[in-house]
């Protein structure tokens, strides 16, 4: 996207009204494949917005948004006996992320640290060069969003292209970049008075105080190493399935596994890279089948202190949003913030 | 390079997964090009005897006439792959092996007096076995998959782990958590790519046990859905009740 003219000049602070979103997402399309969070059966799925239309009291999805960043199955390359072809499957126009909540966003970042850190992902960057963020701010909450505790929302500072603040018969919608006033600028909103800030801080306190689940951080990466024989760890081996779901549906996990898929011919065929989990027996096998994580209560510590501690001296961050997927997702209830709550003796 | 030959035998089964082979239609052609099908009974008239490369049993064995087959193939095949569940763990026919052998024998049959039948059991209860391809039927993707590393030499990936992780990646609704149906997911091994799941039904645990399950705490789970104790032990018993694995969600309760 070219860059606007005057983006200082540019105003900031927009208002949509419910009744014209569709005109807005419309706007939208016109420059980007825009993707919103959309119905799928009982549950939210980000999908390309064709003929749906976003549902944006959504609550989460089954996957995260960084399924459009880092796609669970993406070829690498092509091969044909020594020819290798590069394939970067990168969409041709930009991709609007419409409607993902702060702590996606702040997911995305670590994500962007990641990728385009020490080791560059050029599969990654080029797809998130090519997306813009148009963020929500929760101003209703669920109950395993504890976000609040790790400081990823339920509102959302930066890290948006336009953020939309829901205030019941209109959208807030504040401009982050350059990108973002070109794409308000092309679907005409109206300014909007800054007094409507006030109405947005009324609703984001209230979603605030409505959070009822906490994971206190403070001291949590001594808690962790104190505790590394806590007999917690042997009530969730018994506990947990280690079916995985927990890590496929993390917005910051970002492992993957390598493969490669021959054409009938056995001459040609592709390389792809495929969502794995340390959650999984197979994840830490190397050659003769020796398993540095095979008993089940190593694998679930391993996620939990990958999360909790291994992340910070890395990416100067913690690696959980409080998302609440993992909780929402696990069919025995297990549940972080009650892991911590255990060890600290609560 | 001479073109493998591949068997094909079938043991005490549905047939469902030769004809699963039959049903690579799309491939079928150009595996033709780079396997010799040598002895496929339900396919062809004229059968080569062995020996052969690559040799697939499909069923499970549930008589004495089966065992002396099945040792036959072994001897004649360098490769013996399980084709399904029911070679690999005695399947739909295991379910059998619950009750009283002369009770299951009168529901099918007038006259017992002809009939050895045994238990049943997966094919590696009687010689070793190289490769399993689960499933009932078998993945045809899996299956093409198995033939193309075979040929090369290499490993097979064959997904090992629970079927949620193939869930997620197509980010289906969960049929557990969302619709309270007694999913089989968590402890079975996939490599479908959740086909039952992804059309909104509950797992039915064809593929058997994934590589570290949890049945004891799987059943747990079934339990605090509602479920009465035989409704658990007939889901872990329908297809791989002879494991091991799927014996302790039996035995949790």
């Amino acid at each position: 996207m070219a860059m606007p003219r005057a983006f200082a000049e540019a105003q900031r602070l927009l208002r949509l009204d419910k009744s014209r979103l569709d005109d807005f997402v419309e706007a939208l399309k016109k420059v980007a494949d825009v993707y919103g969070p959309v119905r799928k059966g009982v549950q939210h799925s980000f999908q390309l917005l064709e003929d749906k239309r976003p549902e944006l009291d959504y609550h989460t999805t089954i996957l995260p948004p960084k399924k459009l960043l880092h796609e669970p199955f993406e070829k690498l390359f092509s091969f044909e006996e020594d020819r290798v072809e590069v394939v970067q499957s990168v969409p041709k126009r930009p991709q609007v992320l419409l409607g993902i909540h702060p702590c996606d966003v702040h997911a995305i970042e670590i994500l962007d640290q990641v990728y385009g850190g020490e080791y560059e992902d050029p599969y990654y960057q080029k797809r998130r060069e090519q997306t813009v963020i148009i963020a929500l701010n929760c101003t209703t909450v669920h109950d395993n969003c504890f976000c609040s505790s790790l400081g990823t929302g339920p509102e959302l500072k930066s890290g948006y292209d336009l953020l939309m603040t829901d205030l019941g018969d209109q959208f807030l919608v504040e401009v982050g970049t350059p990108r973002g006033a070109e794409l308000v600028a092309e679907a005409g909103l109206e300014p909007a008075p800054r007094v409507t800030l006030v109405d947005k801080e009324r609703r984001l306190s209230e979603a605030r105080n409505r959070l009822r689940k906490r994971l206190l951080t403070q001291d949590l990466d001594q808690l962790l190493k104190d505790n590394f024989r806590h007999p917690v760890w042997e009530e969730l081996r018994h506990e947990c399935l280690a079916c995985g779901s927990c890590t496929m549906v993390c917005p910051t996990c970002f492992c993957y596994n390598t493969v490669d898929v021959l054409n009938l011919d056995l001459k040609s065929g592709w390389r792809e890279r495929v969502w794995d989990s340390c959650l999984l027996l197979d994840y830490a096998q190397v050659a003769q089948g020796m398993n540095f994580r095979k008993d089940r209560d190593a694998r679930i510590k391993h996620r939990v202190y990958h999360k909790l501690v291994y992340y910070e001296p890395q990416f100067g961050t913690l690696g959980c949003v409080g998302c609440g997927r993992c909780i929402d997702t696990c069919i025995k209830g297990i549940d972080i913030t009650e892991i911590i709550r255990e060890l600290r003796g609560e | 390079m001479t073109q493998p030959k591949i068997a094909i035998f079938k043991l005490s089964s549905c047939a469902g997964c030769q004809l699963e082979v039959l049903n690579l239609e799309p491939y079928l052609l150009q595996l033709a090009g780079v396997l010799d099908i040598s002895y496929f009974v339900m396919a062809k008239r004229d059968n080569a005897p062995g020996p052969y490369d690559i040799g697939f049993v499909e069923g499970a064995v549930t008589c004495g006439e089966e065992i002396a087959k099945l040792k036959r193939a072994r001897k004649d095949c360098k490769v013996l792959v399980a084709l399904g569940s029911c070679a690999c763990y005695g399947g739909i026919p295991s379910m059998k092996n619950w009750e009283p052998q002369r009770e299951v024998e009168k529901r099918v049959y007038e006259d017992l007096s002809a009939i050895e039948s045994t238990k049943a059991f997966g094919i590696d209860q009687y010689v070793p076995v190289d490769a399993y391809l689960k499933g009932c039927p078998v993945s045809k993707e899996e299956l093409v998959n198995f033939i193309k590393s075979t040929l090369l030499g290499m490993r097979p990936y064959l997904r090992p782990h629970s079927v949620c992780v193939e869930c997620k990646l197509g980010e289906n609704v969960c049929v557990f958590l969302s619709h309270r149906e007694p999913c089989m997911g968590p402890v079975t091994t996939a490599g479908c790519g959740a086909l039952c799941p992804a059309r909104g039904k509950a797992c039915d645990g064809c593929r058997g046990p994934a590589n570290d399950p949890n049945p004891v705490s799987l059943a747990e789970a079934f339990k605090e859905l509602g479920l009465h104790r035989p409704d658990i032990i007939r889901r872990f018993r329908k297809y791989a009740g002879a494991t091991l694995e799927f014996e302790k969600g039996v035995e949790a309760l």
